[in-house]
């Protein structure tokens, strides 16, 4: 587990991690620069949302203007969606004050008032909403339908070398991202368990993240979509961060998706020591 | 000198017993071994962060 996508990335790059979960243009730049990589799957739909103080000036982008927003990264589609949404109400970067900010620091300095706004993944929009102090002030979805963000990166030689290997890998994904679309038992049980063994989160919090409402986060359809990364491409190169548009084929492999065709959610409940 | 071969035991006797519970209880093994085995055998390091 790493604490930021920075880190991810240099991992990526040394080989001390043959596949990680990236922001998608950090991904789309690592691969512009020249980074042999491939995307291979989506790691879920939607699941970033912005947010502000619950008792603060802010009701609306409108009042976004000379205000502090905190973005996981300039790399991330956070950034982009805020970008986006700035435009739409007649503003741009240059109206606001944005920082990068480590994703498990947000809340913290929303509460703190160091900040107005950040714009992140879940689950540190439901954290600031459980602590009270913090409010949605939009899902990413209202701006950007069939939202995504996080992508499973694979080394080249590691998609040359071990196929087989990086398919059982998106199997595994895909039919998880399955068995947690089934419904809200399957989703607390997953917030028991992700929270105690994998994230060191409190169940709690990644219950209210996955359920509140339910299709805050979702799990299907992961397939990497050209009309979802020719959005994003389009942003990154409005936002300086690319030179020009890459082919999808250059950073895409779709084939892994593909090949999860027919499968079904793993058949798991609770006490169940493995999943079938 | 009978005191500094006392002292030195209990210091190495510290050392080892440090060492080997740093080995059994912080030292990913798994992790170690897999970069041993043969590549169609090794397990993919995947990273993540705590975050969608």
């Amino acid at each position: 587990m790493f604490q930021g996508f920075p880190e991810i990335k240099e991992a990526l790059i040394s080989n001390r991690m043959q596949a990680g979960f990236l922001v998608a243009p950090m991904a789309i730049a690592l691969r512009s620069q020249g980074v042999p990589i491939k995307i291979v799957y989506l790691g879920h739909r939607y699941g970033s949302a912005a947010v502000v103080r619950k008792d603060g000036p802010i009701r609306t982008p409108d009042d976004l203007k000379g205000r502090t927003i905190a973005i996981p990264n300039r790399f991330s589609d956070e950034r982009l969606m805020t970008d986006l949404v700035l435009r739409k109400h007649g503003l741009s970067e240059k109206d606001v004050h944005m920082v990068e900010m480590a994703p498990p620091d947000v809340a913290s300095a929303l509460a703190a008032n160091a900040i107005d706004m950040f714009t992140m993944g879940e689950p540190y929009p439901s954290q600031a909403e459980m602590g009270g102090f913090g409010r949605i002030l939009f899902f990413a979805k209202e701006y950007w339908p069939d939202y995504m963000s996080c992508v499973l990166v694979v080394r080249q030689d590691v998609i040359d070398r071990r196929p087989a290997a990086v398919q059982l890998l998106v199997d595994g994904i895909a039919r998880s991202g399955m068995w947690l679309d089934e419904g809200r038992p399957h989703r607390e049980y997953a917030a028991e368990f992700v929270g105690r063994y994998y994230f060191r989160q409190p169940p709690a919090l990644l219950r209210w993240a996955l359920t509140k409402p339910l299709d805050r986060v979702m799990y299907s359809p992961l397939t990497p979509l050209k009309k979802d990364f020719d959005m994003v491409n389009d942003l990154m190169v409005n936002a300086g961060l690319i030179p020009r548009k890459l082919a999808f084929e250059d950073y895409v492999d779709a084939s892994f998706a593909e090949g999860t065709q027919g499968l079904s959610p793993w058949i798991f409940n609770p006490g169940d020591s493995i999943a079938h | 000198m009978a005191n500094q071969k006392t002292i030195l035991r209990i210091v190495l006797a510290w050392i080892v017993t440090v060492t080997g519970l740093h080995l059994w209880l912080n030292f990913d093994w798994a992790s170690f071994l897999n970069d041993f085995r043969p590549e169609a055998e090794r397990r993919l390091n995947v990273a993540y962060i705590p975050v969608t």
